[in-house]
C-alpha cells in the first residue's frame, strides 16, 4: 500500500514538473518569444529606459530576461515552487497567484458538481439498462445515451445558451452569481451561485452521463453472467444481497478507474464551458490570457488545471483500495490467486476508460 | 476480401453501424468533391445577408450574403483533413511506442511507460490550447501534430499490455521455433492481434481531434482564416447569432454537421469492435 501511494505521488510530482518545464521552454524558445514581444511592446510605447524595460519584464515573468536560459529556468522553477508566478501583463497590479487562486473555487465547484451528478445519473441509468435489457425503455435509453455521449460538450453549451437563457430568459447564462447579491455565507448568495451553476453543470452532464451509463451497463451485464453471481443466487441469498454485494460492488470497479481518467477531460472541458458562460474559473482565464498574450497568467492557469487533475487523480487512487481491497493487501490476494484477475480488470478498465471519457 | 465481407455482414445486422458507415462515406465524398462542386465567393452584399432558405440558398445566407450550404460543403475538407492526419499521427506514435515498450520490456519499458503516464495525466485540451496559442499555425499538418500531442498515450498503453501478453504466448513461440522471419512475426502474428485496438482507436482519435480542432476555432485560438465549421460557428456567435433567431441556420447547420460526423464515427467504431472482438461477434 505504501509503495503504491509512493509511486502515485512520484508520478504526480513528475507530471507537475513536466508541465512547468514544458510551458517555460515553449514560451521562451518559440519564434516570437513572449518576453522579447513584451520588451519590444514596452520599447514602442517609449518613455522608458532599457533598464526600466528589463525591470518591468522581470517583474511580469519573475526572472531575469537577459540571463542565461538555464539560470532563468532555475529561478522560474524556484519561484513557482514558492507560488510566485510573476504578475499579469494586462493587469500589472495583480499577481498571477491571486488570479488563479480566485478562479480555482469556481472551476472546482462546477466540475465537481458536474462529475457528481453525471456519475450518479450514469450509474443509475446504466444499471437500469443492464437490469432490463429487453424492455423498450432500455432500448430507447441506450440509443439516446450513446448518441449524447458522442456530442461535443461545447455545442451542448451553445444550444443551452441559445434555448434557455437568451430566447426564454429562464436561467442566468453568464457570471458566477447575480450582481445584486453580496458574496458571503448567506442564503441569497448561495442560491444565486447554484442558480448560475445550473447551465454550466448541465452542459457537462448531458454529454458525460452517457459515457458513464454505457460503462456501467457493460460492467453490470458482464458481471451478471459471472459464475459467482449464479452461485450466490443458488445458495438462496436474497436478491438485495446479490445485487448489492455481488454485482454492485464489482461493477463499480471500472467506474472508479474511469473516474480518474475522465478528470482530465472534465477539467479540459472547463475551457469551453467557462468561456461561453463567462464563468470566472481557470478555463475562462486560460482562454482570456491566451487570446490576449498574457503569458504569465496563461502558464499559471495551465499549471493549476494540471495540479487540479493530478490531485484529483491522487484522491481517486487513494479511494480505489477501499473499493477494491485486493489492491490494499497484494500478499493475501496472491495467496488466494486473485492478483492476476485483479490486474486484468484494471488494465481492461483503463483501455475502456478512454471511450467513456 | 474477408475483412470487408465480415464488415458488411456485421454492418447489415447492426443498423446504427451501417448508418454510421454511410454517413462517414458521404462526408468523405463531400470533403473530396465539394470544392469542385461549389465555392464561397466572400461577397460583401448587405442586401443578401441573412436571407431565408430558398432554391438558390437552401440553407439561407450568412451575415455577408454567402450561401451557408456552400460554406458548409467547403468547410468539410479542412476539418476532415486535420482530423484524419491527427489520428494517423496518434496511431503511428501509439503503436510504435507501445510495441517497443511491450516487446523489449525491462528498463526501456519502465522509462517509456512512466513518460506515457505523464502524458496520460496532463489535461490534453488545455495543453493543446497553450501550444496552439504559442505556435499560431495555419498549416493543417502542424495543427494535426499539435492536436495529437497527448492522444497517443492511451493507445500506447493498450498496445503495450497486448504486446506484453503476446510476447509470451504459444503461437509466437511456435512462429519463432518454425524460424519465421521477423516480418512474419510482426506482420502476421502481432499486428492482427493489436489491429482491433488500432482500428477503434483510430476512429475515436478522429473524433477527439475534430472535437479539439473545432474547439480551437470556437475559442479563436487557431487563426480565423478561410472557411470551416469551427470558423462558421465562431463568426455566427461574434455576429450575435445566439441572441437572434434570424441567423439560426448559420449557427446550427455547422453544429449539426459536426454532431452527425462525430456520432457516425462512434457508431461505426462499435461495428469495428464487434468485427474484431469474437466474444461480441454475431455469427
Amino acid at each position: 500500500m505504501a509503495a503504491f501511494i509512493a509511486k502515485r505521488l512520484a508520478l504526480a510530482l513528475v507530471t507537475i514538473w513536466a508541465v512547468v518545464t514544458l510551458t517555460f521552454f515553449m514560451v521562451r524558445l518559440m519564434p516570437g518569444n513572449a518576453m522579447s514581444y513584451l520588451e519590444s511592446q514596452l520599447a514602442a510605447q517609449g518613455g522608458l529606459t532599457t533598464s526600466e524595460i528589463a525591470a518591468k519584464v522581470q517583474e511580469a515573468y519573475g526572472v531575469q530576461p537577459k540571463g542565461p536560459l538555464w539560470h532563468q529556468y532555475l529561478s522560474y522553477l524556484g519561484n513557482a515552487a514558492h507560488g510566485n508566478f510573476g504578475t499579469s501583463i494586462l493587469d500589472p497590479g495583480k499577481t498571477v497567484l491571486s488570479v488563479i487562486v480566485g478562479a480555482l473555487p469556481w472551476t472546482l465547484l462546477v466540475v465537481g458538481l458536474a462529475l457528481l451528478v453525471s456519475f450518479v445519473l450514469g450509474v443509475m441509468v446504466g444499471t437500469l439498462i443492464a437490469a432490463f435489457p429487453q424492455s423498450l425503455l432500455a432500448k430507447i435509453a441506450t440509443g439516446v445515451v450513446s448518441f449524447l455521449a458522442a456530442v461535443p460538450n461545447y455545442l451542448v453549451a451553445l444550444v443551452l445558451i441559445y434555448l434557455v437563457a437568451d430566447q426564454e430568459h429562464a436561467l442566468p447564462a453568464s457570471g458566477p452569481y447575480a450582481l445584486t447579491v453580496t458574496p458571503g455565507w448567506n442564503v441569497s448568495f448561495i442560491g444565486s451561485v447554484l442558480q448560475h451553476a445550473i447551465l454550466p453543470v448541465l452542459s457537462y452532464v448531458i454529454v458525460a452521463f452517457g459515457g458513464w451509463a454505457l460503462t456501467m451497463k457493460g460492467s453490470v451485464s458482464t458481471i451478471m453472467g459471472a459464475d459467482y453471481v449464479r452461485a450466490g443466487e443458488s445458495w438462496g441469498l436474497s436478491r438485495y444481497r446479490v445485487t448489492r454485494s455481488y454485482i454492485g460492488r464489482n461493477a463499480m470497479l471500472p467506474m472508479v478507474t474511469n473516474l480518474g481518467l475522465s478528470l482530465g477531460y472534465m477539467f479540459g472541458g472547463s475551457v469551453f464551458i467557462e468561456t461561453f458562460f463567462v464563468y470566472p474559473g481557470l478555463g475562462y482565464y486560460l482562454v482570456q490570457s491566451v487570446n490576449q498574450r498574457d503569458y504569465p497568467v496563461m502558464m499559471g492557469c495551465f499549471l493549476l488545471i494540471t495540479i487540479a487533475v493530478v490531485v484529483s487523480n491522487l484522491i481517486v487512487d487513494l479511494v480505489y483500495p477501499l473499493v477494491d481491497p485486493r489492491i490494499m493487501s497484494p500478499g493475501r490476494a496472491r495467496r488466494i490467486g486473485l492478483t492476476a484477475s485483479g490486474q486484468a480488470v484494471e488494465a481492461d478498465a483503463q483501455t475502456a476508460g478512454r471511450s467513456a471519457a | 476480401m474477408k475483412f470487408f465481407r465480415d464488415l458488411w455482414r456485421i454492418c447489415r445486422g447492426d443498423k446504427p453501424a451501417l448508418i454510421g458507415a454511410i454517413v462517414i462515406l458521404i462526408y468523405i465524398v463531400v470533403a473530396i468533391a465539394g470544392p469542385f462542386a461549389t465555392h464561397v465567393g466572400y461577397v460583401k452584399n448587405p442586401a443578401l445577408a441573412y436571407l431565408p432558405p430558398s432554391a438558390k440558398y437552401p440553407l439561407g445566407t450568412d451575415f455577408l450574403g454567402n450561401s451557408v450550404l456552400s460554406e458548409l460543403i467547403i468547410g468539410t475538407r479542412p476539418i476532415m483533413e486535420v482530423g484524419i492526419a491527427a489520428a494517423v499521427m496518434v496511431v503511428t506514435v501509439g503503436v510504435i511506442v507501445g510495441l517497443v515498450a511491450g516487446y523489449l520490456g525491462g528498463a526501456v519499458d519502465q522509462v517509456v511507460m512512466r513518460i506515457t503516464d505523464v502524458f496520460l495525466t496532463i489535461p490534453g485540451l488545455p495543453l493543446v490550447i497553450v501550444i496552439a496559442a504559442i505556435v499560431r499555425t495555419t498549416n493543417p499538418f502542424v495543427l494535426a501534430a499539435i492536436l495529437s500531442v497527448t492522444g497517443w498515450a492511451g493507445l500506447a498503453r493498450a498496445v503495450r499490455s497486448q504486446a506484453l501478453s503476446l510476447r509470451t504466448s504459444d503461437f509466437i513461440d511456435a512462429a519463432k521455433v518454425q524460424g519465421l522471419p521477423l516480418r512474419n512475426i510482426v506482420g502476421r502474428q502481432l499486428l492482427p492481434n493489436i489491429g482491433p485496438y488500432v482500428a477503434i482507436h483510430f476512429l475515436l482519435a478522429v473524433t477527439d481531434a475534430i472535437y479539439a480542432e473545432v474547439g480551437l476555432y470556437l475559442l479563436g485560438v487557431a487563426p480565423i482564416t478561410g472557411t470551416n465549421w469551427g470558423i462558421m460557428i465562431n463568426l455566427a456567435i461574434s455576429q450575435g447569432a445566439l441572441y437572434t433567431s434570424q441567423s439560426a441556420l448559420y449557427l446550427f447547420s455547422p453544429m449539426l454537421a459536426i454532431v452527425f460526423l462525430q456520432v457516425a464515427l462512434v457508431y461505426f467504431s462499435r461495428a469495428m469492435d464487434r468485427l474484431f472482438n469474437p466474444r461480441l461477434r454475431v455469427q
